[in-house]
Protein backbone atom coordinates (compact mmCIF):
# COMPACT_ATOMS: atom_id res chain seq x y z
CA UNK A 1 0.00 0.00 0.00
CA UNK A 2 1.64 3.25 -1.10
CA UNK A 3 1.13 6.79 0.25
CA UNK A 4 -1.50 7.68 -2.37
CA UNK A 5 -3.66 4.73 -1.37
CA UNK A 6 -3.27 5.58 2.32
CA UNK A 7 -4.39 9.17 1.65
CA UNK A 8 -7.34 7.84 -0.39
CA UNK A 9 -8.32 5.55 2.52
CA UNK A 10 -8.12 8.44 5.03
CA UNK A 11 -10.31 10.63 2.82
CA UNK A 12 -12.76 7.77 2.23
CA UNK A 13 -13.08 7.56 6.01
CA UNK A 14 -13.74 11.31 6.08
CA UNK A 15 -16.86 10.66 4.01
CA UNK A 16 -18.59 9.09 7.02
CA UNK A 17 -19.11 12.41 8.88
CA UNK A 18 -20.53 13.88 5.64
CA UNK A 19 -22.94 10.95 5.47
CA UNK A 20 -23.86 11.52 9.12
CA UNK A 21 -24.63 15.21 8.53
CA UNK A 22 -26.68 14.30 5.43
CA UNK A 23 -28.68 11.75 7.42
CA UNK A 24 -29.16 13.59 10.70
CA UNK A 25 -29.16 17.35 9.97
CA UNK A 26 -31.64 19.37 7.94
CA UNK A 27 -31.95 19.75 4.19
CA UNK A 28 -29.71 22.84 4.01
CA UNK A 29 -26.93 21.20 6.02
CA UNK A 30 -27.32 18.03 3.95
CA UNK A 31 -26.79 19.99 0.75
CA UNK A 32 -23.56 21.49 2.10
CA UNK A 33 -22.39 18.05 3.24
CA UNK A 34 -23.19 16.65 -0.21
CA UNK A 35 -21.10 19.38 -1.88
CA UNK A 36 -18.17 18.60 0.39
CA UNK A 37 -18.57 14.86 -0.20
CA UNK A 38 -18.47 15.46 -3.98
CA UNK A 39 -15.16 17.29 -3.65
CA UNK A 40 -13.72 14.54 -1.45
CA UNK A 41 -14.84 11.69 -3.72
CA UNK A 42 -13.33 13.43 -6.76
CA UNK A 43 -10.07 13.75 -4.81
CA UNK A 44 -10.17 10.08 -3.75
CA UNK A 45 -10.57 9.00 -7.40
CA UNK A 46 -7.67 11.27 -8.35
CA UNK A 47 -5.47 9.67 -5.68
CA UNK A 48 -6.50 6.15 -6.72
CA UNK A 49 -5.57 6.95 -10.33
CA UNK A 50 -2.07 7.87 -9.18
CA UNK A 51 -1.74 5.12 -6.56
CA UNK A 52 -2.94 2.28 -8.76
CA UNK A 53 -1.62 3.81 -12.02
CA UNK A 54 -5.05 3.40 -13.61
CA UNK A 55 -5.82 6.22 -16.04
CA UNK A 56 -9.63 5.68 -16.19
CA UNK A 57 -9.94 6.81 -12.56
CA UNK A 58 -8.68 10.30 -13.42
CA UNK A 59 -11.40 10.59 -16.09
CA UNK A 60 -13.94 9.57 -13.48
CA UNK A 61 -12.57 12.21 -11.07
CA UNK A 62 -12.83 14.99 -13.65
CA UNK A 63 -16.32 13.89 -14.73
CA UNK A 64 -17.51 13.64 -11.14
CA UNK A 65 -16.12 17.09 -10.28
CA UNK A 66 -18.07 18.68 -13.15
CA UNK A 67 -21.26 16.67 -12.56
CA UNK A 68 -21.20 17.45 -8.83
CA UNK A 69 -21.13 21.16 -9.66
CA UNK A 70 -24.09 20.85 -12.03
CA UNK A 71 -26.03 18.68 -9.54
CA UNK A 72 -25.42 21.12 -6.70
CA UNK A 73 -26.59 24.07 -8.78
CA UNK A 74 -29.75 22.16 -9.77
CA UNK A 75 -30.55 21.05 -6.21
CA UNK A 76 -29.86 24.54 -4.80
CA UNK A 77 -32.24 25.98 -7.38
CA UNK A 78 -34.91 23.41 -6.47
CA UNK A 79 -34.44 24.14 -2.76
CA UNK A 80 -35.43 27.78 -3.28
CA UNK A 81 -39.03 26.68 -3.76
CA UNK A 82 -39.20 24.20 -0.89
CA UNK A 83 -38.28 20.86 -2.45
CA UNK B 1 14.64 9.53 -2.19
CA UNK B 2 14.46 12.28 -4.85
CA UNK B 3 13.33 15.88 -4.31
CA UNK B 4 10.22 15.14 -6.37
CA UNK B 5 9.20 12.42 -3.94
CA UNK B 6 9.71 14.70 -0.93
CA UNK B 7 7.80 17.66 -2.42
CA UNK B 8 4.96 15.39 -3.58
CA UNK B 9 4.70 13.82 -0.11
CA UNK B 10 4.58 17.24 1.60
CA UNK B 11 1.87 18.46 -0.80
CA UNK B 12 -0.08 15.22 -0.36
CA UNK B 13 -0.02 15.45 3.43
CA UNK B 14 -0.95 19.16 3.30
CA UNK B 15 -3.89 18.53 0.97
CA UNK B 16 -5.09 15.59 3.04
CA UNK B 17 -4.88 17.71 6.20
CA UNK B 18 -6.92 20.53 4.60
CA UNK B 19 -9.69 18.16 3.54
CA UNK B 20 -9.87 16.40 6.91
CA UNK B 21 -9.93 19.87 8.54
CA UNK B 22 -12.85 20.84 6.25
CA UNK B 23 -14.78 17.72 7.29
CA UNK B 24 -14.07 18.53 10.94
CA UNK B 25 -15.46 22.02 10.31
CA UNK B 26 -18.57 20.52 8.74
CA UNK B 27 -19.21 18.51 11.90
CA UNK B 28 -18.32 21.21 14.43
CA UNK B 29 -19.86 24.35 12.93
CA UNK B 30 -23.42 25.18 13.86
CA UNK B 31 -25.52 26.03 10.82
CA UNK B 32 -25.47 25.69 7.03
CA UNK B 33 -24.12 29.23 6.44
CA UNK B 34 -21.13 28.56 8.70
CA UNK B 35 -20.59 25.15 7.14
CA UNK B 36 -20.42 26.65 3.65
CA UNK B 37 -17.00 28.08 4.55
CA UNK B 38 -15.57 24.53 4.55
CA UNK B 39 -16.14 24.11 0.80
CA UNK B 40 -13.34 26.46 -0.24
CA UNK B 41 -10.91 24.74 2.11
CA UNK B 42 -11.67 21.32 0.61
CA UNK B 43 -11.16 22.70 -2.92
CA UNK B 44 -7.70 23.97 -2.02
CA UNK B 45 -6.91 20.58 -0.47
CA UNK B 46 -7.82 18.95 -3.78
CA UNK B 47 -5.60 21.42 -5.66
CA UNK B 48 -2.65 20.65 -3.35
CA UNK B 49 -3.06 16.94 -4.00
CA UNK B 50 -3.38 17.53 -7.75
CA UNK B 51 -0.14 19.51 -7.57
CA UNK B 52 1.45 16.58 -5.72
CA UNK B 53 0.46 14.27 -8.58
CA UNK B 54 1.80 16.78 -11.10
CA UNK B 55 5.13 17.03 -9.28
CA UNK B 56 5.41 13.25 -9.16
CA UNK B 57 4.24 12.54 -12.73
CA UNK B 58 5.21 15.75 -14.53
CA UNK B 59 2.88 16.69 -17.40
CA UNK B 60 1.48 13.24 -18.17
CA UNK B 61 -2.13 12.24 -18.89
CA UNK B 62 -2.89 11.69 -15.20
CA UNK B 63 -0.97 14.83 -14.12
CA UNK B 64 -2.75 17.13 -16.60
CA UNK B 65 -6.21 15.87 -15.76
CA UNK B 66 -5.49 15.97 -12.02
CA UNK B 67 -4.50 19.63 -12.38
CA UNK B 68 -7.69 20.40 -14.34
CA UNK B 69 -9.78 18.59 -11.69
CA UNK B 70 -8.11 20.55 -8.88
CA UNK B 71 -8.58 23.86 -10.69
CA UNK B 72 -12.26 23.10 -11.41
CA UNK B 73 -12.86 22.34 -7.73
CA UNK B 74 -11.07 25.51 -6.58
CA UNK B 75 -12.68 27.84 -9.13
CA UNK B 76 -16.24 26.57 -8.71
CA UNK B 77 -16.12 26.20 -4.89
CA UNK B 78 -16.89 29.88 -4.14
CA UNK B 79 -19.55 29.95 -6.89
CA UNK B 80 -21.29 26.93 -5.37
CA UNK B 81 -21.04 28.40 -1.87
CA UNK B 82 -22.55 31.69 -3.06
CA UNK B 83 -25.34 29.97 -5.01
CA UNK B 84 -26.18 27.71 -2.08
CA UNK B 85 -26.27 30.60 0.39
CA UNK B 86 -28.49 32.60 -1.98
CA UNK B 87 -30.89 29.65 -2.36
CA UNK B 88 -31.04 29.09 1.39
CA UNK B 89 -31.88 32.76 2.00
CA UNK B 90 -34.62 32.65 -0.63
CA UNK B 91 -35.95 29.47 0.97
CA UNK B 92 -36.00 31.07 4.44
CA UNK B 93 -37.09 34.65 3.69
CA UNK B 94 -38.67 34.55 0.22
CA UNK B 95 -36.06 36.97 -1.16
CA UNK B 96 -32.28 36.95 -0.71
CA UNK B 97 -32.32 40.73 -0.04
CA UNK B 98 -34.78 40.40 2.84
CA UNK B 99 -33.44 42.20 5.90
CA UNK B 100 -30.60 43.87 4.03
CA UNK B 101 -32.59 47.06 3.21
CA UNK B 102 -33.73 47.31 6.83
CA UNK B 103 -30.12 46.94 7.97
CA UNK B 104 -28.96 49.68 5.58
CA UNK B 105 -31.76 52.03 6.70
CA UNK B 106 -30.81 51.59 10.35
CA UNK B 107 -27.18 52.34 9.44
CA UNK B 108 -28.17 55.51 7.55
CA UNK B 109 -30.17 56.87 10.50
Amino acid sequence: MNEWEIAAAVLAGALLPCLGVCALAGVADGLVAMELAGTIVATVLMLLAEGLQRQPFIDLALTLAILAIVATLAIARLLEHDL
Amino acid sequence: MSWRHIVASVLLIGGCFLQVWAVLGLVVLRNAYDRLHCLGLAGYGALLMATAILVRQSFSLIGDKALVTGLVLVLFGPILAHTTARSLRIREHGDWRAGIERHQESEDQ
